[in-house]
């Protein structure tokens, strides 16, 4: 996994640590952490090393108060001080701008909110290191500033953060040195005043950045049709066309009832109003592990999750495995799955590869219209251009695609036309390519 | 049988052989001769091989059962009343009808089949329709189940000719065949087998079992390719009584020749331990049960032979199943927090 590594993290500095999926990052957290053992090597540190998982490891059932002082909670007469340990994760709340109200349950929190939990619970172990792993994959852009604004906090204590990420604009904007990751390897380590993007980009795939193909001009009729759409709780009265040939893109900040329209319009959660769609539809869920793929399963009977027609037998209660195996095997190949093979278990992939796979299930088919929901979620640039070149060549083969995304970025390069969700409700139509950044920005945060 | 039922199997072995050679020493038993006794008991000779073969049966239907449910995430600890309902349509049927042997014998299986199949589909219709606890359900189904046998061979059903609560002998002519000429052993042993290898073809390669795996493997990410809970749940308990139920057929035409309210001296339960040291899957289940089926047979000879009592290989057998249990658990959490 690791060869070598040699990493050196200063107090009050922000290190990034970069590369592609199944580069080693997450292990190297885990090593200095001192969550799992490493075969060889020394970990030298002053004070304690706290890591933020990107998959938080919070107790989901238990108050935010609770999994904050968890371990080392303060005591009165035998039982836990509750009043003290809620005044301390206030305080420290306050200080390090993670507010938080400490009686929340925490499987009631936004994702944003969450992760302030998981950094509040690090912080009140005072550590000298903290780590953050992929920290920024599931926030809004004003959470990503409070999140840096919070690091910046940190740093001027004197706590060294190694942020882990592959946003390189994120890189660029905070960090004071970067090293890059590729297959186990340190491939570089430099200043940030002593390299480019491109630089940094290069070294952590080895070579090129692949290009995204043309958009190709697309006449398309109105293929989706979505009116006077609600879901108790989540959308009132939402309507939206796409048509064949068009991504419409859909920015909004986390839990804005992005779900309940995307599984609204692939017929998994009841509705009212009138959804006209293709029977054809390919869907690239949101949370990959929980909804998209059975990580014990191997990569063949994954591809078959969903397609049952297209892998049947003559009989149709029957599985064509040969038909399976053919389609798994061309899926595979196309959409650039790296995996021992096909019979492998898909949790031993990459998140990235694990992704491929998902998308490449959704899009074989050549479906009519496709759902993709945060389609590159937490996987590296290399992941990220193969699911966008083939989102775009679905789009240009015809496919109406809804794109729900929480980066801007994402939804600006692969985008026709964009509208922003807020509250259940779609305001704003950016057309013709034509989005502005700022105004976008507004309405995601507009009440 | 892959690495991980066999690594189950081994160590299932391994431990119950060591807690036996401690019951032996406790109860002041040589282990050897203990283990010669206990061995006499379950393969000494045509009859003991025979009572080991016949216990195997009775468990191996019930556990390939609980297996179906298992993989589908369903916690099925209702084989025991599914068993006793499959036995009571398969014995009433038994006595009603008057065509040639093979057809009657395959009526009986069938009407054990269904009566365990309507009495799982009860939890499952409730899992499906009111996401009803199956653990609870299926626990409690086993009373109702009980009193209701007892309550119409007592009443509705009450055989002239009965001695206890139990219905008319079946026609001679419907007695399961046996393997080895007057002994237990019938029949109903390759029927059980076949039925272990259909369910692997099932679970392997059809759609109905591919769904069944999912939904238990990862429910959300099976509903949102279109598999749908409610219905594997209620097929899925339906096809898991039906099992427990021709097990029932086969201990009333094959051993009692009869039903009777006490036919199964709690199969039902000892076969969620002969599945789960089977791993789940029919094929080492099946050598599960033989190695269940002479725990059964053995130990009854132990306990003539050598005064080691007949609970202390249930003791033995509940130990397994707890060790199992946990080791399954912690491994779960071993790869949870990597």
């Amino acid at each position: 996994m690791l060869d070598d590594v040699d990493l050196t993290c200063e107090a009050g500095e922000i290190h990034a640590l970069v590369g592609e999926n199944g580069a080693g990052k997450s292990t190297l957290a885990a090593i200095a952490a001192g969550e799992i053992a490493a075969d060889a090597g020394t970990i030298e540190r002053s004070g304690r090393i706290g890591l933020v998982h990107q998959h938080f490891a919070l107790i989901d059932r238990l108050r935010v108060w609770e999994n904050v002082v968890l371990g080392h909670e303060p005591q009165r007469g035998g039982t836990i001080d509750r009043g003290a340990a809620c005044a301390f994760v206030r305080e420290l709340g306050e200080r390090y701008g993670l507010e938080v109200d400490p009686e929340a349950v925490v499987e009631t929190l936004p994702v944003g909110i969450r992760q302030r939990v998981e950094l509040l619970r690090e912080l009140a172990r005072d550590p000298g290191i903290l780590i953050l792993d992929e920290p920024t994959a599931a926030l809004s852009p004003s959470e990503v500033e409070r999140l840096f604004g919070t690091i910046a906090l940190l740093t001027q204590r004197g706590v060294g953060v190694l942020v882990i990420t592959h946003k390189l604009d994120e890189v660029f904007a905070h960090a004071r040195r970067v090293t890059v990751l590729r297959r186990g390897r340190v491939v570089e380590e430099r200043p940030i005043s002593a390299t480019t993007r491109e630089q940094v980009a290069r070294a952590m795939i080895g070579g090129e950045i692949p290009a995204i193909p043309e958009r190709e001009p697309t006449h398309g009729a109105i293929a989706v049709r979505v009116s006077g759409l609600a879901v108790p709780g989540a959308i009132e009265n939402l309507s939206l066309q796409i048509a064949a040939g068009e991504i419409l893109g859909i920015a909004g900040v986390e839990g804005n009832g992005q779900s309940a329209l995307a599984d609204a319009l692939a017929g998994l959660t009841a509705y009212r109003g009138t959804i006209e769609r293709p029977h054809s539809i390919g869907v690239i869920p949101q949370d990959r592990l929980l909804e998209a793929v059975i990580p014990n399963w191997s990569l063949l009977e994954n591809v078959m999750l969903g397609r049952e027609r297209a892998t049947s037998a003559k009989a149709s209660w029957r599985i064509d495995r040969a038909a399976a195996r053919a389609q798994c095997a061309a899926i595979v190949e196309r959409f650039d799955v790296r995996a021992a093979s096909i019979d492998a278990t898909l949790s031993t992939l990459s998140g990235g590869n694990q992704q491929k796979l998902v998308v490449g299930r959704a899009l074989v088919d050549n479906p009519a219209f496709v759902i993709a929901y945060n389609p590159t979620r937490g996987i590296d640039i290399g992941a990220t251009a193969t699911v966008h070149t083939e989102l775009l060549a679905a789009r240009n083969r015809g496919a109406a695609i809804l794109l729900i995304s929480f980066e801007l970025d994402e939804l600006f390069a692969l985008s026709d036309r964009i509208l922003v969700m807020t509250r259940g409700a779609l305001r704003g139509e950016f057309s013709e390519r034509r989005f502005d950044r700022e105004a976008i920005g507004r309405l995601m945060v507009s009440a | 049988m892959n690495r991980e039922s066999a690594k189950a199997l081994a160590i299932g072995t391994l431990g119950v052989a060591a807690a036996m050679s401690l019951a032996m020493v406790a109860s002041h038993v040589s282990p050897i001769v203990g283990f010669n006794a206990f061995f006499y008991g379950a393969f000494g000779g045509k009859q003991e091989i025979a009572e080991t073969l016949a216990s195997t049966t009775a468990l191996l239907f019930p556990a390939l059962g609980i297996a179906i449910a298992f993989r589908a995430g369903l916690f099925n600890i209702g084989a025991e009343g599914q068993l006793l309902i499959g036995g009571l349509l398969a014995g009433w049927i038994g006595t009603r009808i008057d065509v040639p042997p093979a057809i009657a014998i395959a009526a009986i299986f069938l009407a054990g089949a269904i009566g365990g199949a309507l009495w799982g589909a009860i939890a499952g219709w409730l899992k499906a329709a009111r996401d009803a606890n199956e653990v609870i359900s299926t626990l409690m189904l086993n009373f109702i189940a009980a009193s209701l046998a007892l309550y119409l061979v007592t009443g509705p059903l009450r055989a002239p000719d009965a001695a206890g609560p139990e219905l008319s002998l079946l026609p001679h002519a419907y007695w399961l065949p046996t393997l080895l000429s007057h002994t237990r052993a019938t029949i109903a042993l390759p029927i059980a087998l076949l039925a272990a290898f259909a369910l692997r073809y099932v679970l392997d390669s059809t759609w109905f079992g591919y769904r069944l795996r999912a939904a238990g493997e990862a429910p959300e990410a099976a509903r949102r390719a279109g598999i749908s809970l409610p219905r594997v749940a209620l097929w899925a308990m339906a096809w898991s009584g039906a099992l427990a139920g021709m097990g029932g057929a086969a201990l009333v035409a094959g051993e009692l020749h009869r039903f009777n309210t006490q036919l199964s001296p709690g199969y039902g339960f000892i076969a969620i331990a002969v599945a789960l040291v089977g791993g789940l899957e029919p094929l080492t289940i099946c050598i599960a049960a033989l190695a269940f089926g002479a725990l059964e047979s053995g130990g009854l000879a132990l306990q003539a032979a050598a005064a080691v009592p007949k609970d202390a290989i249930h003791v033995i057998e509940g130990l397994l199943v707890f060790a199992l249990a946990a080791r399954r658990y912690l491994g779960a959490r071993g790869a949870g927090a990597r």
